[in-house]
């Protein structure tokens, strides 16, 4: 049993901030509820999001993929736009979430401002170029969403609220995949590699190499980008590739825990991240992957 | 708190602690075909429809309700999808101890019913999807699955009538 004093319900993102810094006592954030549910935090109240507005998914007239925080898993996994951009990898990890009616309301919000290091959603969105939005009372902010996650379970937001995340409209073509391993289907992940890149005139272009579950936060590895970017794709030898994987590993920091060990996940890092990269440089290439790198 | 909402089809008020979630309130209101199993939505023994969708009772909000359409088992015994659903788990012996046998039921008709509104027909691996959030120790989901399935083969023969369709 949750013992809340209070449950408030925000009709908008500002009433929801205010609601929270009105006090007394101390407050959280809920959408979904599935993590608030399994350890419920000592506070006075709870500020319900789902009636705010955050809601949405929306293609806005730039390009971007706008995902709102209260935007169901359910809902990312099966929405066009979002299947639709970089070969719908936010879709599939929105699909690997969980279980079915855990999909039905947990939220994209509550699964970054959770903040875990094997957050789900978060490789595929840092692979993305994600951007955040945060509101005050009566500002808004945006940063990407690298500079977000602090640490395990802290964020940069304090009292503000997580408003959604926008997929840049310049990586809607980018070729991408992802692994995760895990114990079993349902279980938090051991690793997860998460890689997206851009291929023009031969070359690479952009590359993304996002890492989960390996340090504190979910991370680039962005020395392994370093390597690649700009690169002529018939120079990548299997060789070249899997000294990405390997300095990606030597970019995490994973630990030993009860479902892995730190050296395990180590160097599943490499073996996924070159084998990602294998499989992306290997597809056909696309209309849209000229496009893309513009 | 106080909380106004559609309750199987009819319009209910609450009067719920703003920490309880919906399972507790079901209960407590008389509504006992969703289950306390692992309390941590894993088991999916608690699972009912909130506007349509399943979720795991004992890990939403009661106060979620508000303003919203919650629809258990029990305000779909008269639905002919679900009693076919339901002889079905029997006729193929999908039912052992039975008590993850409710939440089962709402998945499954879930699925069915989004089936016969476009028109398709799933298979094994959509039933099994469905399936994926109920936790069962006994029937090794086999016979389960063989139930839905042979009632899927059947869904366009099923009139649409009952809570959840209104």
């Amino acid at each position: 049993m949750w013992d809340l004093k209070e449950y408030r319900i925000a009709g908008s993102p500002g009433e929801a901030v205010a609601m929270m810094r009105r006090g007394p006592g101390k407050g959280v954030y809920i959408a979904g509820g599935t993590d608030l549910f399994l350890f419920p935090p000592q506070c006075d109240y709870a500020v319900d999001i789902n009636h705010a507005g955050l809601g949405a998914i929306a293609r806005t007239p730039d390009g971007d993929v706008f995902v709102g925080a209260a935007a169901t898993l359910h809902h990312i996994a099966t929405n066009p736009f979002v299947t639709g951009y970089a070969g719908g990898l936010l879709a599939q990890a929105a699909a690997h979430c969980g279980n079915r009616p855990v999909r039905s309301t947990a939220t994209l919000g509550g699964n970054l401002c959770n903040a875990l290091p094997s957050a789900d959603l978060a490789p595929a969105l840092l692979a993305l170029d994600a951007v955040c939005y945060i509101v005050d009372e009566d500002s808004q902010e945006s940063l990407p969403l690298e500079d977000f996650f602090e640490g395990p379970r802290r964020t940069v937001l304090g009292d503000r609220l997580l408003a959604g995340i926008a997929l840049p409209a310049a990586g809607a073509g980018w070729r991408a995949a992802a692994r995760r391993l895990t114990r079993s289907a349902e279980d938090i992940a051991l690793v997860q590699v998460a890689v997206a890149l851009s291929v023009a005139d031969g070359r690479l272009g952009a590359v993304r190499i996002a890492l989960g579950s390996v340090a504190p936060v979910p991370m680039r590895a962005m020395l392994a980008e370093a390597q690649l970017e700009g690169e002529a794709v018939a120079d990548l030898s299997p060789d070249r590739l899997a000294d990405a994987g390997l300095i990606a590993a030597s970019e995490c920091d994973p630990i030993d825990d009860h479902r892995a060990s730190a050296a395990y996940r180590r160097q599943m890092v490499g073996v996924l991240t070159r084998r990602l990269l294998a499989g992306l440089l290997a597809e056909q290439p696309r209309n849209d992957d000229q496009g893309s790198a513009a | 708190m106080r909380m106004d909402l559609t309750l199987n089809g009819r319009p209910a008020q609450w009067e719920a602690a703003p920490g309880a979630t919906l399972l507790a309130v079901l209960r407590d209101e008389g509504l006992v075909a969703a289950k306390r199993g692992c309390e941590t939505g894993d088991c999916g023994a608690c699972t009912v429809l909130l506007d349509g969708q399943p979720v795991n009772s004992c890990v939403v909000a009661a106060a979620r309700a508000h303003g919203h359409r919650v629809t258990t088992l029990e305000g779909l015994a008269d639905d002919p999808l679900m009693r076919r659903l339901q002889d079905a788990l029997v006729e193929h012996a999908g039912v052992q101890c039975g008590y993850c046998s409710p939440g089962m039921l709402v998945s499954l008709y879930h699925l069915l019913r989004a089936c016969r509104a476009e028109g398709t027909r799933p298979g094994d691996h959509a039933i099994r999807e469905a399936l994926s959030g109920n936790l069962c120790r006994c029937t090794g989901y086999v016979k389960p699955v063989a139930a839905a399935a042979a009632v899927a083969a059947a869904l366009a023969g099923i009139p649409a009538t009952g809570t959840e369709a209104r």
